[in-house]
C-alpha cells in the first residue's frame, strides 16, 4: 500500500472513532436535521392554529354604521368589543388587536376616512388587523354596490380592469426557487463544517497531541503526509454534504413537510441536478479541506486553529449567501468567484436555470482553486517554520499572543510580521468604517482631511512607535534618487489611462452606480484656483500621504518576507479592499491595480515618497480633469471608452517606467528576506 | 553512524546550534548534555530530519540529512521528549502504523509488531487505546512504535522524562541491550544518574555550542569535581564568551 493511503486509512479509522465528527458528519444531516426541520414546522404550524383558532378582539370607534356592525358580529374570526380607553393604548394593552376609527361622517366626495389602528410588531395584532380589514373591505363593497344599484349600474362599472395573476413557472420551478434562496448556503455551509473539525483534527490536533514530530521522523515524504490527511479531510467533506443532500432531499421530496403542501411549495429536484450538485461538492470539499489544512497546520492547538479558521469560516459565509440576495444575476464574472459560483449553480440547479457554460465554468475555477489551495497546504507541511514555529531558540512553537509579540518579544525584528501588518490594515479599515466616516459626516470637507490623518496616518505611526519597529525600514522612509523619481512619474502616467481602460471595460460585467458618480463628480469638480488648490490639498495631498502610510509603508514593510510578487498582489488586493463600498465594488479593481502598481515601485526604489507622488499625480489628474472644461469633455464620461489614441502612449509610458526602475538595484535592505532555515 | 559535521542552526538573527561537530559509532550510547535552550532538541531534530541545517551537516550512516533524508529516516529511531501517540488508536494498532510507514510488508508485519509487544511487555494493554494508556505504558509503546524497523541508530530526547523509576529502569534496560546489539545510540538528559549508567561517551552544549566532550570520568577529571553532576554545573556557569 503507498505511504499516503496508509496515512489516509489511519486517519479515517481515527476520525470515524472521533464523536465530534461522527456528530457533524452523521448524526446532524441524517437525525437532526430532519428533525429539527419537521419540528420548527410543527411548531410553527401550531403557532397559526393557535392564532386562528380563538377569535380576535376587535373594536370599532367612531359611529359605526349598523351594516358595518353586522359584517363584524357576523365574521366568527372577530369578537367585537368595546374599549373606553385610548385607542392605542387599548392595542398596546393587548385589550384588542385591532381597532378600526371611522371619521364621524363621509367627506365631500363621499368618501368615508377609515384608520386601521394595529400593532405591527405582534403577531395576535397582525392577524386582528387582517381580519378587520377584510370586514373593513366587505362593508366597503357593499356600499359600493348599494351606489350602483341606485345609479342602475352593473357591478362591472366599478371594476373596468380584471387582473388574473398567472405564473408561468411549474410548481416545481416554484419550490425550487423557493429553496434556492436558502439551501445553497446550507449546503455550502454543511460541507465547510464537515471538513472543519477533521482538518483542524488532523492537523493542529496532532500537533497538540504530539504525534506530529514522530510521524514526519517515518520515511514518508511529506506530500504523501499531507495528500493522505487531506484526502481525509475532503472524504469526510464528501460524506457529510453528500448525506445532506440526500437528507434535505428526502425531506421535502416526500411530503414530510406538511408546510410544502399547506402553502402549495412542491419540491422536485430532478436526478441530473442533484448529480451535478454532488458533483460540485467534490471540488468543494476539496478546496475547504486543503485551505482549512494548510492554515491548521500553523497553528499549535486545537483552539488556536478554530480561531486562525474562523475568519475563513465568516468569509466564506458572505459568498455563499449571494443567492439569498434579490436581483442579482448569475454571469461569468460570479461563476468564477470563490464559493459564490458554486452557491448560484446550486440555485440555478434548483431552479431548473442552470446553464451548462456556466456550470463548466464554476466547477473549473473551483477545481483550479482547490488545486490551488492543495499546493499552498503541501508548502505548509513542509514548511518548518510553520510546523515547529522558528522564533524561539529551543523550536519550540511561540506561544506568545500576538500583541506581546508586538510589544514584547519582537525577537530583534526591525519590521513587523505579515500577521501583524495586517492586523493594523484590518483596524484601520475598521476604524475609518465606524470614525472615519462620522467625521467626514460631522465636519463635511475638512472631515475628509482630519479623518485621514487620524484613522490612517496616526495609526500607522503609533504602531511602529510603539511596536518599537525601525520606522525607516518598515515605512521604507528613504530619500529618493532622481531615477526613482522619474521612473515613478513615467510608470504612474502610464498606468492611469490603462488603469481607466480596465475600469471601462469592467462595466460590461458590473453595474455602474451613475448616482454615486454624479455625486462625486460635484465634489471633485473645481470651479476656481482656490478651489483647486482646497480639493488638491484635501483629495490627493492628503490620500496620497495618509494612505501610502498605511499600505506602501506599514503593510509593504510587514510583508517582506513573502516573494516580490505575492508582496505586490497582497498589497493591491487590500488596498483594493480598503476601497470598496457599500454602494459598489466597482472601484475595486481599478484601486487593486494602481495599489500594485504602486508597491512594485515602491519596493523597487525602497522609498515611500515615490508612492506618494504616484498616488498624488492619480488622484490630482482626476481633480484636474474634473475641473478642467477642455479635459472634461475628453475624458470626463466615465461610462465612454477612453480615446484610443491614448492607449498606446500609455504603453509606452508604463513599460519605460518599468525599464527604468528595473534598471537600478532594488535597495539590499528592501530585499525580502531570506530566512536562514527556508533551505 | 552518526555524525554532525559543523552543523550550524539558525532560526532569523538567533543561532540555535553553532559549528556541532561529534559522531557516535555502533555500540556506543552518546549522551547530549545542556541546560534548556542550550540546543539539544534542536541538534536532535536537524539529525532526524525534522529540521534543516542553516550550514555545515549531519548524517546516519554516511547519508547525509539533506541529501537522502528519507532514507536517513529509515535508519534511525526518533523519541520525541513529547511522547505523542495517536488516541483513538490502540497499541498495537499504532505500532502496526509505524510499521507500514516504515515499509514493512504485511507478511511481515503481523509477526514483527507481536514481536514488539512480547519485547516491551505490551500483551496486557495491546489492544487498549493509547488515550487509557498510564505514562509508563505510553513510554513502552513508543519505543516499541519507534523500534518496529529495527534501525542501527536511535536517537532520543529526554527519554525517561516524567517517569517514575519502575518505567525509567525499561529504557535503561531497553538502552543496555541495544547498544550490546551494536546501535548508536544519542540521547539528550538532564538525569546524571542516566548518563553515569549508560552513557560511553558525553557531550556538553552551552549556548548553541558543545563546550566539552569526552567520557563521564573525563569530564569529572578535566573539571576537577567530585562527580558528573558537578562537571556539568560547572561547565555550563563557568564564565567564558559565548557569541549570540
Amino acid at each position: 500500500m503507498s505511504a499516503w493511503r496508509v496515512v489516509c486509512a489511519k486517519e479515517l479509522r481515527e476520525t470515524l472513532r472521533d464523536r465530534r465528527t461522527l456528530l457533524m458528519m452523521v448524526v446532524v444531516p441524517v437525525l437532526l436535521y430532519p428533525v429539527l426541520l419537521i419540528v420548527m414546522e410543527q411548531l410553527f404550524l401550531f403557532g397559526i392554529r393557535n392564532l386562528e383558532a380563538e377569535a380576535a378582539p376587535v373594536a370599532v370607534v367612531g359611529d359605526a354604521p349598523a351594516d358595518l356592525l353586522a359584517i363584524l358580529e357576523a365574521d366568527s374570526a372577530v369578537e367585537l368589543v368595546e374599549i373606553e380607553t385610548d385607542p392605542e393604548r387599548a392595542v398596546r394593552d393587548d385589550v384588542v388587536s385591532a381597532v378600526a376609527i371611522l371619521a364621524s361622517e363621509p367627506g365631500t366626495d363621499g368618501t368615508r376616512e377609515v384608520t386601521l389602528l394595529f400593532d405591527a410588531a405582534s403577531d395576535r395584532s397582525n392577524r386582528g388587523g387582517a381580519e378587520l380589514r377584510s370586514a373593513l373591505r366587505e362593508w366597503r363593497d357593499s356600499i359600493l354596490a348599494a351606489r350602483l344599484d341606485t345609479r342602475a349600474l352593473p357591478r362591472s362599472f366599478a371594476e373596468p380592469i380584471a387582473v388574473a395573476d398567472s405564473s408561468i413557472a411549474l410548481p416545481e420551478e416554484v419550490g425550487g426557487y423557493a429553496l434556492g434562496r436558502f439551501l445553497p448556503l446550507l449546503l455550502v455551509v454543511i460541507t465547510l463544517l464537515g471538513a472543519f473539525y477533521p482538518a483542524i483534527d488532523l492537523a493542529a490536533g496532532e500537533k497538540e497531541r504530539g504525534t506530529l514530530e514522530t510521524l514526519l521522523t517515518a520515511p514518508v515524504p511529506a506530500r504523501d503526509i499531507v495528500t493522505g490527511k487531506f484526502v481525509t479531510v475532503a472524504l469526510i467533506g464528501i460524506i457529510a454534504a453528500a448525506l445532506n443532500l440526500t437528507s434535505m432531499i428526502l425531506t421535502f421530496q416526500t411530503g414530510a413537510l406538511q408546510l410544502t403542501s399547506t402553502i402549495g411549495l412542491v419540491v422536485s429536484l430532478p436526478v441530473t441536478s442533484v448529480l451535478v450538485i454532488f458533483l460540485t461538492l467534490v471540488p468543494l470539499a476539496v478546496l475547504f479541506g486543503a485551505i482549512f489544512l494548510g492554515i491548521a497546520v500553523g497553528s499549535s492547538s486545537f483552539k488556536e486553529a478554530q480561531s486562525a479558521l474562523t475568519p475563513v469560516y465568516m468569509g466564506v459565509l458572505v459568498p455563499a449567501m449571494l443567492p439569498a440576495f434579490p436581483g442579482i444575476d448569475f454571469g461569468p464574472l460570479l461563476a468564477l468567484l470563490p464559493v459564490a459560483g458554486v452557491s448560484f449553480l446550486f440555485r440555478d440547479l434548483m431552479t431548473g436555470q442552470a446553464s451548462f457554460g456556466l456550470g463548466c465554468l464554476v466547477l473549473g475555477s473551483t477545481t483550479i482553486y482547490a488545486g490551488l489551495a492543495l499546493v499552498f497546504a503541501a508548502r505548509a507541511f513542509g514548511s518548518e517554520r510553520v510546523l515547529f514555529g522558528g522564533g524561539d531558540e529551543s523550536g519550540e512553537v511561540s506561544r506568545a499572543g500576538l500583541l506581546a509579540r508586538i510589544f514584547g518579544h519582537r525577537e530583534g525584528r526591525k519590521v513587523p510580521l505579515p500577521g501583524e501588518s495586517m492586523l493594523l490594515v484590518a483596524m484601520v479599515a475598521v476604524l475609518f468604517f465606524w470614525a472615519g466616516i462620522q467625521i467626514q459626516i460631522r465636519l463635511g470637507e475638512p472631515g475628509v482631511i482630519v479623518s485621514q490623518l487620524l484613522v490612517l496616518l496616526l495609526p500607522a505611526v503609533l504602531f511602529v512607535r510603539l511596536g518599537g519597529f525601525d520606522p525607516v525600514r518598515t515605512l521604507s522612509l528613504r530619500r529618493p534618487d532622481a531615477t526613482s523619481v522619474v521612473g515613478g512619474v513615467v510608470l504612474m502616467l502610464g498606468a492611469i489611462p490603462l488603469v481607466w481602460v480596465l475600469g471601462w471595460l469592467q462595466t460590461f460585467v458590473l453595474p455602474v452606480p451613475w448616482e454615486l458618480l454624479e455625486g462625486m463628480q460635484d465634489l471633485i469638480t473645481a470651479d476656481s484656483a482656490a478651489r483647486l488648490g482646497w480639493l488638491l490639498l484635501m483629495l490627493a495631498v492628503t490620500p496620497a500621504i495618509c494612505e501610502e502610510a498605511v499600505f506602501r509603508g506599514v503593510l509593504l514593510g510587514g510583508t517582506r518576507g513573502l516573494t516580490p510578487w505575492r508582496m505586490v498582489v497582497l498589497n493591491g488586493v487590500v488596498f483594493g479592499t480598503f476601497h470598496l463600498s457599500t454602494e459598489t465594488v466597482i472601484r475595486f479593481l481599478p484601486s487593486a491595480t494602481l495599489g500594485m502598481v504602486i508597491a512594485w515601485a515602491v519596493w523597487r526604489t525602497g522609498s515611500l515618497f515615490v508612492g506618494i507622488l504616484m498616488h498624488f499625480l492619480n488622484n490630482g489628474s482626476i481633480v484636474v480633469v474634473a475641473s478642467s472644461t477642455t479635459l472634461q469633455d475628453l475624458f470626463s464620461d466615465p461610462g465612454a471608452p477612453p480615446p484610443f489614441w491614448l492607449l498606446p502612449i500609455a504603453a509606452v509610458l508604463f513599460g519605460a517606467g518599468i525599464h527604468i526602475l528595473l534598471r537600478r538595484e532594488v535597495p539590499e535592505e528592501i530585499r525580502p528576506l531570506t530566512l536562514a532555515h527556508e533551505t | 553512524m552518526i555524525r554532525f559535521s559543523g552543523l550550524t542552526k539558525r532560526y532569523g538573527p538567533l543561532t540555535a546550534v553553532r559549528d556541532l561537530t561529534l559522531s557516535v559509532g555502533e555500540g556506543e550510547v552518546y549522551a547530549l548534555l545542556g541546560p534548556n535552550g542550550a540546543g539539544k532538541t534542536t541538534a536532535l531534530r536537524c539529525l532526524a530530519t525534522l529540521l534543516a541545517p542553516s550550514s555545515g551537516s549531519a548524517s546516519v550512516d554516511g547519508i547525509d540529512v539533506r541529501e537522502d533524508p528519507v532514507a536517513v529516516r529509515r535508519r534511525l529511531a526518533f523519541l520525541a521528549a513529547s511522547m505523542g501517540l495517536y488516541e483513538r488508536l490502540s497499541a498495537r494498532e499504532l505500532i502496526a502504523y509505524f510499521g507500514r510507514l516504515h515499509g514493512i510488508p504485511e507478511a511481515v508485519l503481523g509477526p514483527r509488531v507481536e514481536e514488539m509487544i512480547e519485547l516491551f511487555g505490551i500483551g496486557g494493554f495491546a489492544d487498549r487505546m493509547c488515550s487509557r494508556l498510564s505514562t509508563g505504558q505510553r513510554q513502552r509503546v513508543s519505543l516499541a512504535r519507534a523500534l518496529v524497523h529495527d534501525p542501527p541508530a536511535l536517537i532520543l530526547d529526554e527519554p525517561t522524562l516524567g517517569l517514575d523509576m519502575l518505567s525509567g529502569q525499561t529504557i535503561y534496560d531497553f538502552i543496555a541491550t541495544e547498544r550490546e546489539r551494536g546501535k548508536a545510540i544519542l540521547f539528550s538528559t538532564h538525569q546524571m544518574y542516566e548518563v553515569d549508567l549508560l552513557a560511553t561517551r558525553v557531550g556538553v552544549l552551552r549556548g548553541g555550542s558543545l563546550v566539552e566532550e569526552g567520557s563521564p570520568a573525563d569530564l569529572v577529571a578535566r573539571t576537577g569535581e567530585v562527580n558528573l553532576a558537578r562537571a556539568f554545573y560547572h561547565l555550563i556557569t563557568e564564565p567564558q564568551e559565548v557569541a549570540r
